[in-house]
């Protein structure tokens, strides 16, 4: 079925099956790897990304409910995630990577609707994201870091 | 001029003699007391603009042109014979470009790849590539196997009984165990259960396969590029020079992607048929299945100690359930290694079961071994009215107990010390108490190999832009290898780490290299990357000596320029390089070997606090203490980073992770990652980490490896600290909540 959505600001019409999920929509259709599916069911948290500015599950998500969205990912650009990039950078909030796209996704997230999240605030909404490398004290202080920079 | 040379080199626990091609190299070494600029400052990773703007290209997502999508279909049986499989019924389905079953796709490493007698549930049987996802679904369901289920074992005992083993056991012994036991004043007798760990690197095992008339390219998530040229050239009579495997960029392994795998055969096999280009992504309950697991072991423990807590015998056993694969992990090497003990008795026994195979996972048999000794220490301590850590000052050795030869380096007695001092060991009675949350500390030591060794090889080359390219026959996991080879680089040529390009994970490249396991990456490949950049920097010197007409031995290169040693000249190194237009000064440099007749090893210690909720079971780690010996630090921010991931694992492994196996199917139930429970950012613990110790003064650039040692022993602290906390000890692993208020009742 056509489906159309503005991805990182670019509009697409893409023809995909019913139940194709936005993540393959991405991936395969529109090229867009940086999205990445480490589980498909909706457990790790890594092919999170934005529609209309709420984190979603994109293995989880069908592209066909999308239509008419407006959808960001790691692809996208922005100050606010160029600041989280230069802080997971600083704060080594990573490792192979792998999981990183959906940890910023869902950091962005956060700071969009929570500009000065509490320490308590940022373990809430970074827990749903995997990372087996364990980079999750870099993480941790990499939102803080990009909240503290978009006070200053 | 290059020269053969035999050397030893200790890969997890299994000594290896190697021929080795090795040159004559005229790097002057690092003095200990000199700090060399970059080496050792925080560097952050070389990747990082790739893999933070989705830019980086991982294995599975490769997109090739007319790319086909590759399917597997596995047994749902823990042991069963495939009576009928309609591969014709499936490759009628539109779309689809080849099917293949049982018989038709050669073995991985001599092992068969589609069974038709799959002996465990997610052996794989037949695989289908079509022109997209759908149509292989499609096929799938039309393939209609038929299956005449089979007596299955998935139980130790039972296995035990039968007598099936999977490896040959393996029995050690010194001196005379059982007439010391009956000897000694003291002795301690007791049981471990260590459950399976499974990897759940968060990239899937993967492969992307395009077979041309002039030969194979397989992309592959592996841990080794050569591992996996060779095991494709013997799976497909190729050619080395006809089979190019290529791994840029790799979301982890941890020991479980050794080589190109059954999925880079199948999915070879697949392209081989079909003449187009095959992606195969293991889904991540096939990954839970099928690509391996820490080996469940159990462990038997009699101590026998005088009253001063000196070790005198040790027997011991491991049964270990290695499925149907792996090898005999060194899960009783703490036990012989890690402290004086004149008598022992070792037995291990890998069982097989109707389980996937096992795979090496970081610091396969070593860390399950040390989580399970080092409570049975404790008891020991507890025996003999010992404080824990001076059980283990009072049995420390200056030579490895096994062979007699002395360390490279060793700085264990340092890391007690500096780990007691800042865990506030000495006052950790004061933690305990009778209300609902119950504290407690416990501390663990770490043994591990990680020298590293020959063959490495790595080849610089700079050009008129003064940005060095370094190739490395590496592959980066996600360690920050790839970056510290940059700090190593850097510190020769005098410019920022920044400024370097490394190629690795490709083996058209120049540049062999080991696979990344043992915590030899770095080790193995960073002398030779210095070597390759000492003789680009003695090229450039010499060129700059010709342009400035000061001699060479007055030049060198610093903070992005040539300067005289006398101060009067200072000139950007671009003003000698651009003179080189589109010419290289290149440069190569290879690993020499270990030092003859000398044990090297890394160790180290780590306490644990933990918070025990006596009314819910929850266990919380609340800080770990990190101290470790791991020789020079080339960069410290990677090197944190390493140890907090793998205490997170360990923190894993000890309270929330552990496959399950149905006893009446003999199927995995906790195959997908809501129920198999890895640590969150919620688990997170304080982390306190040091490093001790100077350079080993022995190895080349005074380099041990890191990637293992942290995880080692931090099941082995929590356990010992959940054993402070509630004066009672659990004997099974994960400590789940469950297992936490059956303990208390």
């Amino acid at each position: 079925m056509q489906v159309e959505l503005e991805v990182n600001g670019n509009r697409y019409r893409v023809d995909a099956p019913a139940a194709e999920p936005l993540s393959a929509v991405l991936r395969d259709r529109l090229q867009l790897t940086g999205t990445k599916v480490a589980c498909g069911e909706g457990t790790c948290g890594s092919c999170t990304v934005l529609v209309d500015d709420r984190p979603v599950l994109s293995c989880l998500t069908l592209a066909a409910a999308c239509d008419g969205a407006a959808v960001r990912t790691i692809e996208a650009e922005g100050d606010l995630l160029d600041r989280l990039r230069r802080a997971f950078t600083e704060e080594d909030g990573f490792q192979c990577g792998f999981c990183t796209p959906g940890q910023l996704m869902s950091a962005l997230a956060l700071l969009e609707r929570t500009p000065h999240p509490s320490a308590d605030e940022i373990v809430t909404a970074m827990s749903g994201n995997l990372c087996r490398c364990g980079a999750y004290e870099g993480i941790a202080l990499a939102v803080a870091r990009a909240a503290e920079d978009v006070r200053a | 001029m290059a020269r053969l040379i035999k050397t030893e080199a200790v890969v997890e626990g299994r000594t290896e003699v190697r021929w080795t091609l090795v040159e004559e190299d005229s790097t002057p070494e690092w003095p200990a007391d000199q700090p060399p600029g970059v080496v050792g400052e925080p560097t952050t990773r070389l990747t990082a603009g790739a893999r933070l703007s989705g830019s980086a290209r991982y294995t599975s997502d490769m997109q090739l042109p007319r790319q086909l999508e590759a399917t597997v279909l596995r047994s749902p049986h823990a042991n069963a014979r495939l009576t009928s499989i309609s591969l014709d019924a499936a490759r009628a389905v539109p779309g689809v470009r080849a099917v293949i079953g049982p018989g038709d796709c050669p073995p991985f490493d001599g092992e068969t790849v589609l069974h038709s007698e799959p002996p465990y549930g997610g052996a794989a049987v037949a695989a289908i590539a079509a022109e997209t996802r759908e149509a292989a679904d499609e096929a799938m369901a039309a393939l209609d196997p038929q299956w005449e289920p089979l007596g299955f074992v998935v139980d130790l005992d039972q296995s035990l009984e039968n007598q099936t083993f999977q490896d040959d056991p393996v029995e050690y012994e010194r001196g005379d165990a059982e007439a010391a036991l009956a000897a000694a004043e003291l002795t301690v007798t007791s049981d471990y259960l260590a459950p399976a760990q499974l990897h759940n690197s968060m990239e899937p095992h993967c492969a992307v396969a395009d077979w041309r008339p002039d030969g194979l390219t397989l992309w592959s998530s592996t841990q080794g590029i050569y591992q996996a040229r060779s095991q494709l050239c013997g799976s497909f009579g190729l050619d080395q020079e006809h089979v190019r495997v290529i791994c840029h960029f790799m979301g982890g392994g941890f020991g479980s992607k050794f080589g190109c795998g059954p999925e880079g055969v199948i999915a070879a096999e697949l392209s081989r048929r079909a003449s187009r280009p095959v992606r195969l992504v293991l889904s991540r309950r096939d990954e839970n299945l099928s690509t391996g697991y820490r080996t469940p072991a159990r462990f038997s423990f009699t101590i026998g100690a005088g009253r001063d807590g000196r070790l005198r015998a040790v027997e011991a056993s491991a049964v270990m359930g290695l499925g149907t694969g792996g090898w005999a992990y060194p899960v009783l090497e703490p036990v012989k290694s890690l402290y004086a003990c004149e008598h022992q008795h070792l037995m291990t026994l890998p069982m097989r079961l109707n389980l996937g195979p096992a795979a090496a996972f970081r610091a396969p048999g070593v860390m399950e071994g040390t989580w399970a000794f080092e409570q049975a220490l404790d008891e020991l301590a507890e025996a003999a009215g010992l404080d824990p850590l001076e059980l283990r000052r009072r049995n420390h050795t200056d030579v490895d107990p096994s062979t007699g030869r002395p360390y490279t380096s060793k700085r264990l007695l340092e890391s007690y010390d500096l780990a007691a001092e800042l865990a506030g060991w000495d006052t950790r009675d004061e933690l305990r108490s009778d209300g609902r949350v119950r504290r407690g500390m416990g501390c663990a030591s770490q043994y591990w190999w990680g020298g590293g060794g020959p063959p490495a090889y790595a080849d610089v080359r700079i050009g008129s832009d003064a940005k060095p390219v370094l190739t490395v026959g590496m592959q980066d996991l996600g360690t920050g290898v790839t970056t510290a080879c940059a700090v190593v680089l850097a510190e020769r040529l005098g410019i920022p780490p920044d400024q370097v390009k490394v190629r690795t994970g490709d083996t058209d490249l120049a540049g062999h290299g080991p696979f990344s396991g043992g915590s030899m990456t770095l080790a193995s490949v960073a002398p030779a990357v210095r070597s390759a950049g000492h003789h680009v920097r003695t090229q450039l010197l010499e060129l700059a000596a010709d342009m400035f007409e000061i001699a060479a031995s007055d030049l060198e290169l610093t903070e992005g320029e040539v300067r005289s040693t006398d101060g009067t000249l200072r000139r950007p190194i671009h003003d000698v390089t651009e003179k080189l237009g589109n010419a290289w000064v290149t440069g190569s440099g290879s690993r020499a070997p270990n030092p003859d007749g000398m044990a090297v090893n890394t160790f180290g210690c780590q306490i644990a606090q933990v918070a025990v909720d006596t009314l819910t079971g929850l266990i919380t780690v609340e800080r770990v203490v990190a101290v470790h010996d791991i020789g020079r630090v080339i960069n410290p921010m990677g090197a944190r980073s390493q140890v907090l991931g793998g205490i997170l694992q360990g923190i894993g492994f000890a309270l929330s992770e552990e496959r399950v196996v149905d006893p009446t199917t003999g199927t995995v139930v906790n195959a997908g990652l809501e129920d198999y429970k890895i640590p969150t950012l919620a688990d997170l613990p304080e982390v306190e980490c040091r490093f001790v110790g100077e350079p080993d003064p022995e190895l080349a650039l005074g380099i041990k490896g890191l990637g293992e040692p942290p995880i080692i022993p931090t099941p082995g602290a929590i356990g010992n600290a959940v054993a402070h906390a509630l004066g009672l000890r659990l004997r099974e692993a994960p400590y789940t909540p469950r297992r936490v208020l059956e303990a208390l009742q």
